[in-house]
């Protein structure tokens, strides 16, 4: 099975690394990662398709997190930053 | 100057950070696309990219010895920079990679061996299901459906289970990788740093102006439609890459996620494509241009096109575009939809369209007269709309 990379960067903070994983993966993927996520805890998901700075915070919206910001980290590769 | 100053910041704002740096709100995408449809009709053809891309796969097989004929009437085995019909291909590539260089969106996406694995077998499914459904996702049901052949609204019926089947493939495969993440034991590591600006606009400019170059290139040689053709391919490219009007996508959400709302939008598009497309049919203006036979094959063929275009990320076009936008699963859809569909006059014994396998095209606006004809259209589109609502409904009752 492909892994998603995943680090902890602080307490209560961590980065997802989905780059390399093509549309639709990091919506499909969000649902799931999110309910793992505890409460307060924030989660930078970098992702490298350019739908994903529009589709992954409206699924994270859905399920009631905060998405304080999403920015372009290079060419064609971009930060969402979301807190549960 | 400091009026000019102001001049110049609203430029940058409209046409610089409006059009490249922000996706294009999808109404936008969705009318543009119906526009510059109705507009390349009455130009000299409507969209469709596929059988460009088979004749290109028998191209190739011909270049090896292997003699084997194009699999679409329309699409005549030629060297390619000699077909017009290829000039729409090559200015969406164009477009595309302008585009996405402009916007600093352009990235060879690599992936693992799956994900490669899952381009090969996605972009055969898509090969064979365009010869058998005839032709792909674009000209197939979305220009078809505005040419009024009934075929159009008869492919939803194998593209959206098709899409269904290849969505929930998709979504196990990541949410099983997803699952197995564990918060508490993930390895201390360092945030993503920033990348300093890019070259890629400058590249993106430079595209834009080879596209230039090559459109002057076929008008000096006396070929301006080949020009034109060239020109509204890479204005659809920029369109399709700005707006992110996926058709697989519009398919496969309204079943995976209950979400419909891409195709509802494509279904606008649609509406205000028919209109035009029946003003200009009406006045006996090519009545048959993308009217194509209809049987058991349409659906057949739709589905089998439907889960291929789902896996390899992309229907004909989406693959298309995103191979221009750096995306290695595209190139290899794309190789694999032209030799397998490239291949089917060798294995079929016949052309599409032609033999047992082929129903009769039939026009709703030749049958039925282009009012009623053009009515029958808005009706399924309603229908379609009112069902889509209907599935929707369900994800809002969940909640």
């Amino acid at each position: 099975m492909r892994k998603i990379k995943t680090f902890k960067i602080s307490d209560k903070h961590y980065q997802v690394d989905m780059r390399g994983w093509v549309c639709p993966y990091p919506k499909y993927a969000v649902e799931s990662l999110v309910k793992k996520l505890n409460d307060g805890n924030q989660m930078d998901l970098l992702v490298d398709c350019p739908s994903a700075p529009d589709d992954v915070p409206r699924v994270a919206l859905a399920m009631g997190c905060s998405i304080p910001e999403v920015t372009q980290i290079g060419g064609g590769e971009w930060k969402i930053v979301i807190i549960k | 100057m400091e009026r000019w100053n102001k001049v110049y910041d609203d430029i940058v704002t409209v046409f610089y950070r409006s059009l490249w740096k922000k996706a294009w709100p999808l109404w936008a995408g969705a009318l543009a696309l119906a526009f510059a449809n109705i507009f390349m009709f009455a130009y000299a053809r409507a969209l469709g990219v596929f059988p460009q891309m088979a004749m290109w796969g028998s191209w190739i097989y011909n270049l090896m010895d292997i003699k084997v004929d194009a699999p679409f009437t329309a699409v005549p085995l030629r060297p390619l920079h000699l077909d017009i019909h290829s000039m729409i291909n090559f200015g969406i590539i164009l477009g595309v990679a302008m585009a996405s260089f402009i916007s600093e969106e352009f990235k060879i996406r690599k992936e693992d061996w799956r994900g490669y694995a899952a381009a090969l077998v996605g972009g055969i499914f898509m090969g064979f299901g365009t010869v058998i459904m005839i032709p792909c996702n674009v000209g197939g049901f979305y220009t078809a459906i505005m040419a009024l052949s009934l075929s159009g609204p008869v492919t939803v019926l194998g593209l959206l289970p098709g899409a269904y089947l290849g969505g929930l493939f998709l979504k196990r495969q990541v949410t099983k990788a997803a699952d197995a993440v564990d918060f508490s034991a993930a390895p201390i590591g360092k945030p993503a740093k920033k990348v300093r600006a890019s070259l890629q606009p400058y590249i993106g400019v430079a595209i834009g102006i080879l596209i230039a170059m090559v459109a002057l290139m076929f008008f000096s040689m006396g070929k301006p439609k080949f020009t034109g053709l060239l020109l509204f391919g890479a204005f659809f490219g920029v369109i399709f890459q700005r707006s992110r009007l996926c058709f697989a996508s519009a398919f496969r959400e309204i079943l995976i996620s209950r979400n419909g709302t891409l195709m509802k939008w494509i279904l606008l598009s649609i509406a205000i494509g028919t209109i035009g497309f029946a003003i200009l049919k009406s006045q006996g203006y090519q009545p048959m241009h993308f009217v194509f036979p209809l049987g058991l094959h349409t659906v057949g063929g739709g589905f089998i096109f439907g889960i291929g275009m789902v896996i390899a990320g992309g229907c004909g076009v989406g693959i298309l575009w995103r191979s221009a936008e750096g995306y290695v699963r595209a190139w290899i859809a794309v190789a694999a939809g032209m030799l397998s569909s490239g291949a089917w006059v060798l294995i079929y014994g016949n052309q599409v369209g032609r033999g047992w396998l082929y129903g009769k095209p039939f026009s709703l606006g030749e049958e039925f007269g282009w009012f009623w004809g053009t009515t029958l259209v808005f009706l399924f589109l309603a229908s379609f709309y009112i069902f889509i609502t209907w599935v929707e409904a369900k994800k809002n009752e969940k909640n």
